[in-house]
């Protein structure tokens, strides 16, 4: 249908009008500078300076912290300095191990202010393969390829309250003396009480640096579970002895060590009945199964137009078997979480740690896994994304 | 180089890249996409924090339609073969607009019909130039169809014939139209709440534009996608492998490769690998292609001067939350909410070129359109602004995050006090995405989310009616927010379309 617009806006000069639209942005466009396009972005750059990707970094100073426990300070290559980030995050260490390619990631122990210095400090404890590698093998000058900072293991003055409860167990203090630096630099603003879980004085570290945190913004509680002594507290982080130094209904807790303790933080709080956004629990990596003699399958992996043929074990994840045979499988928190292994699984049935399945609806129904808490139980083909 | 040689490479598997490759692998030609991030899509994803999966992006798709009022884009996605991958929800509210200066707290619905009873009920004198706004805005998105039919080679008589009116009002801004309609000042301010999605003052925003894009959310009503727009993009993605299409992810073209004559010969990878192809579809800005990946000796001055002529769009600023209350509970009400300062798009447009002065916000409660899109009990709202300068750049490293944080308190307390609810204690989930957000997943320079602004002479129309001129480059061919429909997931989606066809046509020319 057709429609009368009677008015002298709408006229035959509006015809021709029109018909000048194109004319006159032809001559806009010609208008334009006769120089070079300029691609050089302020906010591209600085989008570049805190997401590198990936970076080159070289280990220039090693620390034994104590016969389990080891720091490595990192300086970058590719660039003047790390990545400014949010104390409580981590980085993906990687590097190759004879015909494997391997990463772990790792909570930063160094101050945000630190990585405008080009200084990065991770602390490994001699568990698995990677940390004993790196505990034992790894020497000052040796390169390695350390991802972006990433993570949400931090603190939100949005999301959490102003005082923060903090529970390490172990090697789980790293991203604590992160954040108490960052507190003493103002870059947070939560006052903090650190519970530090330990067998005993002797196996804590970072003791000295944390100590000279100390002020009315950061108070350090230390808690030895195999040895007594009147200076310190003794036992587990029950919530009673943490009762004793905060208000735990007005408080948020982030919590960081092995598994058993996250076991026993949720049971020792449950009384509080807190709700979730006020208990941060750091995920952690998704382990091997416990399988005896595990069965092999063939693991078909198409990544960037090349097809590999590799052993895959029911007990590892996909990610160890691609790692294994060396290929730059993406990953990042090995637990679930971060979504950079997110591979297309053309065939096969696979295991899928469910407490550890973060993937999006559309990539279950789609047939997205992430292959770093995915276990094959057959003969699978996948088609995995370089990671560099 | 390498021994396999492609038809077609897609740089980025955005909205407009993907639909770009569909239609060239349907065609039987062969196509690699590369994208440089672990995902496709684009803006068109989604991500997981704790118990919710946020919409990254998509605040509800306009023209899609289902069934019985089948829009543009649901029957492209038929022709491409993912319309029955998706499953969607329908809503029914268009937005409420509410202005902190007090002026306006009005909520209006789709359905022309409906838009035009309520419109009656705000301003009664309204209702004969808001019917002929909706008559207008039809025959409009009819001659835009057309356009789209015949790739932008309309033909005038033809055009003159049936689409008098969209000529006529063709050269005119939003408001000059309105105006001339005898709209009232308070109707023209209720219509106008729209302009965001578009990032232009209604003053300098073309008519034809503006009136398109309204009526495709009116009249076809809008829909959400169920798995979230993350969805949209795996289901084009699968259609591609179908097509045995490749996609290469975490890859980064750095160089597109010509010889002196400009022939395209391939692209380079950030690894130095490379790939021979004939043609390429950008699905990225020129100022990218023009600016770094052609080498510099081979662009033209033509080429120079249109692309350093453009401006760019405003850049984005969103926040995500999880709230641990159902909206219910929460007393959030609505689907879609405008939050302006004023009604004055002029106006506002001034405010929001500072971080300063810019309260203005798009907001969304899923819920409210899809109850399920969180855990029972849950909320999702997620926060958009633009921010039309470049404010933004002068944020240092290390004040970053704090920036974020002052971002999120500005959205907050200004949606609080607009809509009179406390969400500040539910808080379960935060995410904040900043112009250096939209920078690192999409290359946009400056974080701009709209491509280039569809101000006065850099309109949609004349866009649309040169794409001729604007390719000039051989075998070369951009899609996506920055082409020819400018930006928005329909837009992207119908620029990939068009640009997959002309490549495909481009491919026969020279068999020929």
């Amino acid at each position: 249908m057709s429609m009368k617009f009677k008015r002298s806006i709408f006229g035959f000069i509006d015809m021709i009008k029109f018909s000048h639209l194109t004319q006159n942005r032809a001559k806009h466009l010609s208008m334009g500078e006769n120089k070079d396009v300029s691609t050089n972005f302020k906010v591209n750059n600085l989008a570049e300076s805190l997401h590198p990707l990936y970076m080159k970094a070289q280990l220039v100073k090693i620390n034994k912290l104590n016969p389990m426990m080891t720091e490595f300070v990192f300086k970058r290559l590719d660039g003047t300095k790390f990545p400014f980030f949010k104390a409580g995050q981590y980085v993906s260490l990687q590097t190759k191990i004879n015909k494997s390619l391997v990463s772990r990631p790792y909570s930063i122990v160094s101050s945000p202010e630190e990585a405008l210095d080009n200084v990065l400090r991770l602390a490994i404890q001699k568990s698995g393969f990677f940390s004993t590698y790196m505990c034992e093998k790894a020497k000052v000058g040796d390169e390695f390829v350390i991802s972006e900072p990433c993570g949400d293991f931090t603190y939100s003055p949005i999301r959490d309250k102003k005082d923060i409860i903090c529970i390490a167990g172990g090697s789980g203090i790293t991203p604590f003396v992160s954040m108490a630096h960052a507190i003493a630099d103002k870059n947070e603003d939560c006052p903090m009480t650190l519970f530090y879980g330990c067998r005993t004085l002797k196996s804590a570290c970072y003791l000295d640096e944390l100590n000279k945190l100390v002020s009315d913004k950061f108070k350090l509680v230390i808690v030895t579970s195999d040895e007594k002594n009147d200076k310190y507290e003794s036992g587990f982080v029950t919530s009673e002895l943490v009762q004793k130094y905060c208000d735990i209904e007005n408080s948020t807790i982030f919590c960081c060590g092995p598994e058993n303790l996250y076991k026993f933080i949720k049971k020792e709080f449950s009384k509080y009945d807190l709700p979730i956004k006020q208990l941060h629990i750091e995920e952690s990596c998704c382990k091997d199964l416990d399988i005896e003699n595990p069965k092999k399958f063939v693991l078909t992996v198409f990544m960037e137009g090349e097809i590999y043929k590799i052993d895959c074990y029911e007990n590892e994840t996909l990610l160890t078997s691609l790692e294994k045979a060396g290929l730059n499988a993406p990953n990042r928190c090995r637990g679930g979480v971060c979504g950079w292994c997110h591979s297309y699984l053309i065939k096969g049935e696979v295991k899928i740690n469910i407490q550890k399945d973060y993937r999006r609806e559309a990539d279950k129904q789609f047939n997205y896994v992430h292959i770093c808490i995915t276990y094959p139980l057959s003969d699978i083909e996948i088609e995995v994304p370089k990671a560099y | 180089m390498s021994e396999k040689k492609y038809d077609v490479v897609v740089i980025g598997a955005g909205n407009g890249g993907l639909t770009a490759a569909i239609r060239v692998l349907q065609k039987n030609h062969s196509c690699l996409i590369v994208e440089k991030h672990n995902l496709p899509g684009g803006f068109a994803t989604s991500f997981v924090r704790g118990r919710f999966e946020f919409e990254a992006s998509l605040h509800e798709l306009n023209d899609y339609g289902c069934d019985d009022n089948i829009g543009e884009i649901g029957t492209l996605f038929k022709e491409l073969g993912v319309y029955s991958k998706l499953e969607w929800v329908r809503t029914y509210e268009a937005y409420r607009m509410i202005t902190l200066d007090g002026k306006y707290d009005v909520t209006m619905p789709l359905g022309v019909d409906k838009f035009i009873e309520k419109m009656c009920y705000y301003v009664p004198e309204a209702r004969k130039s808001i019917t002929d706004f909706f008559l207008l805005a039809k025959e409009v998105v009819e001659a835009q169809t057309y356009s789209s039919s015949v790739n932008g080679n309309t033909d005038k008589k033809y055009m003159i014939k049936n689409f008098p009116n969209f000529i006529r009002c063709g050269s005119y801004s939003v408001n000059e139209v309105l105006n001339s309609l005898k709209m009232p000042k308070k109707a023209i301010d209720i219509l106008n709440a729209y302009w965001c999605y578009l990032g232009v003052d209604c003053d300098r925003l073309s008519f034809l534009h503006y009136a398109s894009m309204v009526y495709r959310y009116i009249k076809r009503y809008v829909y959400v996608p169920k798995l979230k727009s993350h969805g949209i993009s795996l289901a084009l993605e699968q259609r591609i492998r179908e097509l045995n299409g490749d996609i290469y992810y975490n890859c980064e073209v750095e160089k597109i490769l010509t010889d002196d004559d400009r022939n395209i010969l391939g692209v380079q990878l950030k690894d130095g690998k490379v790939i021979k192809c004939d043609h390429i579809i950008a699905n990225c800005s020129p100022t990218t292609v023009f600016g770094k990946l052609l080498d510099k000796r081979i662009v033209s001055e033509q080429e120079k001067r249109a692309t350093n002529a453009r401006k760019l769009s405003g850049r984005g600023i969103s926040m995500f939350l999880g709230l641990n209350k159902s909206c219910d509970e929460l007393n959030i009400t609505n689907h879609n909410y405008f939050i302006y300062d004023t009604a004055d798009t002029v106006k506002q447009y001034k405010l929001m070129e500072s971080l300063k002065t810019n309260y203005a916000q798009a907001t969304v409660c899923l819920n409210r359109a899809y109850e399920d899109c969180s855990p029972k009990g849950t909320t999702i709202l997620y926060f958009t602004s633009l921010l039309m300068s470049d404010d933004f750049s002068n944020v240092s490293e290390h004040d970053y995050f704090k920036m974020k944080d002052f971002i999120a308190e500005r959205f907050i307390s200004t949606f609080e006090k607009a809509t009179n609810t406390k969400i500040r204690d539910s808080i379960e989930e935060i995410a904040v995405a900043t112009p250096q957000t939209y920078a690192r997943y999409t290359s946009h320079p400056q974080g701009s989310i709209y491509g280039y602004e569809t101000h006065t002479w850099d309109s949609l129309m004349p866009r649309m009616m040169m794409m001729k001129e604007d390719n000039t480059f051989k075998n070369l061919r951009f899609c996506g927010g920055f082409a020819m429909r400018s930006s928005g997931f329909s837009s992207a989606y119908i620029s990939g379309d068009i640009v997959g066809r002309q490549t495909c046509g481009d491919i026969a020319r020279k068999g020929r």
